[in-house]
């Protein structure tokens, strides 16, 4: 790590995957006269880069070439193989359709579905707000969830604090379509709170989150509790009572802060379970978004649809480890000066 | 999830404060609305590029096709009023009507008929469709704005068929001509059809309003007129459980593919209603590939389908709600020959006693049978995302009864569609599975069985079948095309046992008891467009 601490320290607890991600090891650093900013992007850009040529070397090698996913279980005659074959340009040589791709992607150009027949920029403009909404209100519930259970049980009593312990259990273990059916059951088709589907009304959004968040929060409220009792058996927290300070305001001003650092790493996992789960659950509740048109262009091997998913995603994670290298100098102030 | 119920409505009114909401949308001249939960959605709303039976439903709402079929299943007039075939087959005179207009305003006449067809020949449009359905065009010429000439090379007996099709969907020229996304069809392509399709939500739904000039429906519809309903929604959800659910506790008031297990509680409800067609075209069957060993021993073919009890199967996997078929083409069929009924299965005395005779007589360990040291192994390797009705799980049904009954190793595949086709083009598999939905089931045929047939898997090959099916095709005479298609049943069925046909595929609906006047396409047997449909009080 860059920021080794002093030996003198309070031990904190350790996240799981401690490097913060400027300093992976595995990744060649850009040289250092670039400055900070601009290392970072270009950092961002190979791992895009990255990303892409390996789903475009994964989509090549597999099984059955694009004519024969063209044409699909229907009829199949040399005509229609050369008429398509025509079309797609699938007669150029691998390495020129790569380039000319590459080429095209620099020019913000995605390409064209094999399957829908449309660009696939504007299939998948539709379907990031979608997504995004349903993303984000399951990481505010996976959040809130896990921190008002964990706050509200760690070091108290037995008994609250198993049942929550066990629900977490629960809420990890069982696979995110089964909590969706369970969910639609019970909420939907027999109390009629909430509508199974629809992304129009927010009121449809309720459902889907819950099943994509439970399983968040789980791990979370699991983590988070353990890092706050580790954090209260400090010598600080000995302290901060002795200060007269109250139960309540040890956990969530002091022992919260400690925990809170395994609880942002693990950011980067959930982003994945978020983006992961919304294909099951958006095929589940009937929901347009990115999960459900990926699936198809997976299943269809329908390369420019699985390719432009491929480097949002990426994106989307070059995102979010760049906030996180910002969260965690905000709460840890050992790294600031790093 | 008990914990989580307590905490929901207040981190949730956070969760969704940031989220914008879009008012549903209100009947516009307060008519009724119908919301019904598809399984499929469509990937094209052009009708030129339909490819999913499962998504037929759609087509007849936004589009008018120049025929129809009639209960009966002869043609009657639709677009088209009335139609001649000259005395060689080659010249299809159409007479139009005259009071048509397209959804932007365009009149529909032998201009736009003829853009359309000519549309269909253009290259990389549809390559299926002008290879095969429009194999034989040659050319159409407007005579005058309300009639059609078409030219054919050659006579073609399923040229009806394709005016009935929703390949003859009509699409306006002005959209032909200036659509953006033209192949992906949606609001943008319009058509003649009772509904304008104004909204289409991805992953979600697709919803159409009324089209208030519309007063040209198919011959026998029950009413004339603009359709009875102000707008109906198409909600995708792909769950049966999920669609299900939605139907009991009122969210949709239709559902379509209504799972075996459900039928029977659907039915005993007092507030639905439950109705289900069989499909044209052929029956969902096993094609054995006759290109190598073991296949190309008729014993063995004969021994395999006399090694499943059938019905036994169907009734366990489909709970008695699936039609066990006895014919490669479907029993709804005009081209049906009922004769085959009974002609083979479930002797598995017979089986062994075929398997003995050709050769398989050892075991092995396992109990399999054994022939020259090689075990008795048929391998059917099917693409996931065409797999549909539990077929996986007959499949795995048939593979225990094969097993059991005659030593037979009958190994499932279920792979990606790349996977699927490798193993077609490297002749690794033994059996294929297939059903097909045309409407004429002779088009089915000439696409499974002739030798050079596009998706002819049991490499069978024999000059007299192809004539038979050529002869049929080119044939418009019903009795001698029925005379044609027996033979070529009984050639393939009875004396060479080429193709094992399981279950007739049907559709199915469930709807709310207010909803009225559902029903299916007269010989395709899939659901029919809203038109006709209605809600009552």
């Amino acid at each position: 790590m860059t920021a080794a601490p002093p030996a003198p320290r309070p031990p904190i607890s350790r996240p799981p995957r401690p490097h913060p991600p400027w300093s992976r090891p595995s990744w060649p650093r850009p040289p250092a006269w670039l400055g900070a900013p601009l290392r970072r992007l270009v950092s961002a850009a190979a791992v895009l880069w990255a990303a892409a040529t390996t789903a475009y070397a994964a989509l090549l090698l597999a099984p059955g070439d694009t004519v024969d996913l063209l044409v699909g279980d229907g009829a199949d005659t040399p005509e229609i193989r050369a008429q398509i074959v025509a079309e797609w340009g699938l007669d150029r040589p691998e390495a020129v359709r790569y380039l000319s791709y590459l080429g095209r992607l620099l020019h913000g150009d995605l390409g064209r579905s094999y399957q829908l027949q449309q660009d696939v920029g504007e299939v998948l403009a539709g379907q990031v707000g979608p997504t995004a909404r349903l993303t984000l209100a399951a990481a505010a519930v996976g959040v809130a969830l896990a921190f008002a259970l964990a706050v509200a049980t760690a070091g108290r009593s037995a008994w609250p604090r198993r049942i929550v312990s066990a629900a977490e259990l629960v809420a990890v273990s069982v696979p995110q379509f089964v909590i969706g059916i369970v969910l639609l059951f019970v909420f939907s088709f027999s109390l009629g709170w909430f509508p199974v589907s629809g992304a129009a009304d927010p009121q449809a959004l309720v459902l889907p989150a819950l099943a994509l968040g439970l399983p968040v929060a789980g791990v979370l409220g699991q983590v988070l509790r353990e890092g706050l009792e580790r954090a209260l058996e400090q010598p600080f927290v000995v302290t901060a009572r002795s200060r007269g300070l109250g139960e309540r305001a040890v956990v969530a001003r002091h022992a919260l802060r400690h925990a809170l650092l395994p609880a942002v790493t693990l950011t980067g996992w959930f982003t994945g379970v978020l983006l992961g789960g919304a294909v099951i659950t958006e095929a589940l509740f009937g929901r347009p978004g990115l999960g459900r048109v990926a699936m198809q262009a997976v299943s269809a091997k329908d390369m420019p649809v699985v390719m432009a998913v491929v480097i949002l995603s990426a994106a989307v994670y070059v995102t979010i480890s760049v906030l996180l290298d910002l969260a965690y100098r905000i709460i840890d102030p050992r790294l600031r000066s790093a | 999830m008990k914990v989580v119920k307590g905490a929901l409505p207040v981190i949730l009114a956070a969760a969704l404060a940031a989220c914008g909401s879009q008012a549903p949308a209100a009947p516009a001249d307060g008519g009724s609305s119908l919301t019904w939960a598809v399984e499929t959605e469509p990937i094209t709303f052009n009708p030129h590029q339909w490819a999913q039976n499962k998504a037929r439903l759609l087509v007849f709402n936004q589009f008018d096709a120049l025929l129809a079929y009639g209960e009966d299943g002869s043609f009657v007039p639709w677009l088209a009023r009335s139609w001649q075939v000259s005395d060689d087959g080659r010249v299809y005179t159409l007479e139009l009507r005259d009071d048509v207009t397209f959804q932007d305003g365009t009149k529909f006449d032998a201009a736009a008929v003829k853009a359309n067809l000519d549309k269909l020949r253009e290259p990389g449009y549809n390559p299926t469709v002008a290879a095969i359905q429009l194999h034989a065009f040659d050319k159409a010429e407007a005579v005058s704005p309300t009639t059609l000439r078409v030219t054919l090379k050659e006579p073609d007996g399923l040229f009806l068929d394709f005016l009935a099709s929703p390949y003859a969907g009509q699409v306006s020229p002005k959209s032909l001509r200036e659509a953006g996304d033209l192949k992906a069809g949606g609001p943008d392509v319009v058509g003649t059809g009772p509904f304008v399709l104004d909204r289409y939500v991805r992953g979600q739904e697709v919803h159409y309003r009324r089209n208030p000039s519309y007063n040209w429906p198919p011959q026998g519809s029950a009413h004339q007129g603009p359709a009875h309903l102000a707008e109906v929604t198409y909600r995708f959800l792909p769950q049966a459980a999920v669609r299900v659910g939605a139907l009991t506790s009122g969210q949709v008031q239709v559902v379509e593919g209504v799972p075996a297990t459900d039928i029977e509680s659907i039915k005993r409800d007092p507030a639905l209603t439950f109705r289900s067609a069989l499909n044209s075209g052929t029956s969902f069957s096993y094609y054995f590939n006759t290109s190598h060993p073991p296949f190309d021993d008729k014993r063995v073919r004969q021994a395999f389908r006399e090694a499943v009890d059938v019905d036994a199967v169907l009734a366990s996997v489909y709970q008695g709600t699936a039609k066990r078929a006895w014919s490669v083409v479907a029993e709804t069929s005009p081209f049906y020959d009922a004769s085959l009924t009974g002609t083979y299965g479930g002797d598995a005395a017979k089986a062994n006693a075929l398997l003995d005779a050709a050769g398989w007589t050892g075991r092995d360990a396992e109990g399999y049978r054994v022939k020259d040291g090689r075990r008795l192994t048929v391998r059917s390797v099917a693409s996931a995302p065409y797999v549909r009705d539990r077929r996986d799980i007959l499949a795995q049904a048939i593979q225990a009864q094969v097993k059991q009954t005659a030593g037979i190793d009958f190994q499932v595949k279920i792979v990606d569609q790349g996977t699927a086709q490798k193993a077609l083009d490297d002749d690794a598999y033994e059996i294929f599975e297939n059903s097909r939905g045309d409407s004429d089931a002779g088009a089915a045929l000439n696409l499974l069985l002739p030798k050079d047939g596009a998706i002819n898997r049991t490499h069978y090959e024999d000059a007299r079948l192809d004539g038979w099916l050529a002869k049929a095709s080119a044939s418009s005479d019903p009795a001698e095309r029925k005379a044609l298609y027996a033979k070529v049943q009984r050639k393939v069925v009875t004396e060479e046992a080429i193709v094992f046909p399981v279950y007739v595929p049907s559709d199915q609906i469930a709807a709310s008891g207010s909803v009225q006047g559902l029903g299916f396409d007269p010989v395709s047997g899939t659901p029919r467009g809203v038109y006709d449909v209605r809600i009552t009080a």
